[in-house]
């Protein structure tokens, strides 16, 4: 039987890291509302220069939860950017890294570099 | 036996300790040069004052930054989002112009490694000796050094923990508050902190943290181009690289101009080989340079076998200085510096703010006027005391405002601000603009609009 068949709307990695990135933001950002608004009056952070505008406490809800959203989405996609780009799987063992660079006595067959403190 | 015991198959692989060699040339002195005006400028700055305040506090409980005799409030957040701006595009431009200048030079990583390596230079000795004092059994020697070594770190660590946290605290009550074991509880913990990443990050991790944490190492690629100002080893110069005394001809012996001294490898703080092409783990110090230089010059060759050079003239090519992204990077920064600038100086030094009394819409006066109340906050943000005039654009309205608007330096003042118009100024809602001014300065002037409430019908 053929068991080699292209599987359709299988997302890439890359798909699957940001579908992760948003999900765990919006679950952070939830989180972090909960807590902040158990302790604080949203109305009493927005300041005098808001009243103008009439925020009711809804949109001010909102607007805190968008901004705490945006702020977990910047540190979930700076932290996916750094796994993405750094050491790969085995680092640790040594995989993957460059060879340490030789390193020897300048005046090794350089015996014009023998006065100096190099020893 | 388990895998970590055998040393082949070990389940981790050290980080090699760098020791860098010390190095002397033009850049080293740039480098030094910069490392004193920074941290010059770092460890000075708050004990300087200017205009009665410390040069530079942000006064995070009174909220009020306090920047070369500028005053920046909580309202003033838009500069705050034009210098973050404008500090980034800079990195940009830089970067675009001459690669990692701010990793080799000025970032606060690099400079403070610097100042630990130098107080472990001087107790410890150079490259050779602090490998063999590394490798020597624990001795009264060792002991004495390492711990004198140690001693300082902490004191230079405490010393920028406390120096932080005075730019935060008024640092000559912060200094009483030490001398008299009275800090209070978060002074302590940000000094801790503070000396704590000091020791940590300049101390011990120092290259580690620009290989493995900062993620401008990560993304600097997306700025270069073919004409960036990079460190390389001329290759085509070089190779073949091997030993030779300096009598011997590079040309019969079949070899390049590269002697193999593996000097720039030693001196690298982050212990790479130049040689092996430009490598993510390059600060830009510059170190491998000056010491190529001067092993050039003593095997009487010409300099700049390892020198900041572009892709495009190691191709053979010449480098553009002026492409397209240095001039968009550079107009849209000279752009926002002016800007910047320009609204600082013509910031008014005065803030108003008119909120209407909630709970009655307006009221009906014996004498068949209409008034409204509103709460006025007005807020004097100059260094000098000032009493305000206050008037309208609608001849009809009567402004009643108590107290006496007068505030001092920096006072934040409420009032009750009555506005009463003639039944017959309108209907429903009518635009008003309050204007307030200083008695002496002219220039401190601020219009709010607001709206006046009278009956429907």
């Amino acid at each position: 039987m053929n068991t080699e068949h292209p599987v359709y709307r299988r997302w890439s990695m890359r798909q699957r890291d940001w579908a992760v990135v948003f999900w765990i933001a919006f679950l952070s950002a939830a989180a972090g509302a909960f807590v902040l608004f158990g302790l604080i009056n949203p109305l009493d952070m927005i300041g005098n220069w808001a009243a103008e505008y009439d925020i009711g406490v809804r949109l001010a809800y909102g607007l805190a939860f968008a901004f705490l959203y945006l702020l977990c989405l910047l540190a979930c996609s700076l932290t996916m950017f750094m796994i993405r780009t750094g050491p790969q799987r085995g680092h640790a063992r040594g995989e993957g890294r460059r060879p340490r660079p030789e390193i020897h006595d300048p005046a090794k067959n350089n015996p014009d570099l023998d006065d100096e403190d190099w020893q | 036996m388990s895998l970590a015991e055998g040393a082949d198959d070990s389940l981790y692989r050290k980080e090699a300790k760098v020791y860098p060699r010390d190095v002397n040339g033009t850049f080293a002195s740039l480098r030094r040069l910069a490392m004193v005006l920074l941290l010059g400028l770092y460890y000075l700055i708050p004990w300087v004052n200017w205009s009665g305040h410390q040069s530079v506090l942000f006064d995070l409980p009174a909220r009020k930054f306090y920047i070369f005799g500028i005053t920046f409030w909580p309202q003033d957040f838009i500069y705050l989002a034009l210098m973050l701006i404008i500090a980034g595009l800079s990195l940009f431009f830089f970067t675009a112009v001459a690669g990692r200048l701010w990793c080799g030079f000025a970032c606060p990583q690099t400079v403070w490694t610097e100042v630990f390596l130098l107080m472990e230079r001087f107790i410890e000795g150079d490259r050779n000796k602090r490998m063999k004092l590394d490798a020597s059994p624990w001795n009264s020697n060792k002991v004495v050094r390492k711990l004198t070594k140690q001693f300082l770190w902490v004191l230079f660590a405490l010393w920028t923990g406390f120096t932080f946290v005075g730019f935060f605290t008024p640092i000559r009550e912060l200094g009483q508050s030490v001398m008299g074991l009275q800090l209070g509880s978060w002074e302590t913990f940000w000094l801790l902190f503070y000396s704590l990443a000091t020791y940590g990050n300049a101390g011990i991790l120092r290259e580690q943290v620009c290989k493995y944490m900062c993620p401008y190492a990560r993304f600097q690629s997306a700025m270069f181009d073919k004409d960036t100002l990079v460190i390389a080893y001329d290759e085509s110069r070089g190779e073949p690289r091997g030993g030779r005394s300096k009598s011997d001809s590079p040309a019969k012996k079949g070899l390049g101009d590269c002697i193999n001294c593996t000097l720039c490898v030693q001196v690298c703080p982050t212990g790479i080989d130049i040689r092996e092409g430009l490598q993510i783990e390059c600060i830009a110090c510059a170190a491998c340079i000056d010491m190529c230089d001067q092993v050039m010059d003593k095997m009487d060759y010409e300099k700049g076998l390892i020198r900041y050079t572009t892709e495009h003239v190691l191709s053979g090519g010449v480098t553009r200085v002026f492409r397209p992204r240095i001039w968009v990077y550079g107009v849209l920064l000279l752009a926002l510096i002016v800007g910047l600038a320009w609204s600082v100086n013509h910031r008014v030094l005065l803030r108003a703010d008119l909120l209407r009394d909630r709970n009655a819409l307006y009221r009906e006066l014996p004498d068949e006027r209409i008034e409204n109340v509103y709460t006025l906050k007005l807020i004097n943000m100059d260094f000098k005391p000032h009493r305000y005039r206050i008037e309208t654009d609608n001849d009809d309205m009567l402004l009643l405002v108590s107290p006496q608007l007068e505030l001092e330096p920096e006072q934040v003042g409420s009032f009750i601000l009555r506005i009463q118009a003639p039944a017959n100024a309108g209907r429903g809602s009518v635009e008003v603009n309050v204007t307030f001014s200083t008695e002496d300065e002219p220039v401190i002037k601020r219009t709010v609009n607001t709206r006046f409430l009278l009956p429907f019908e």
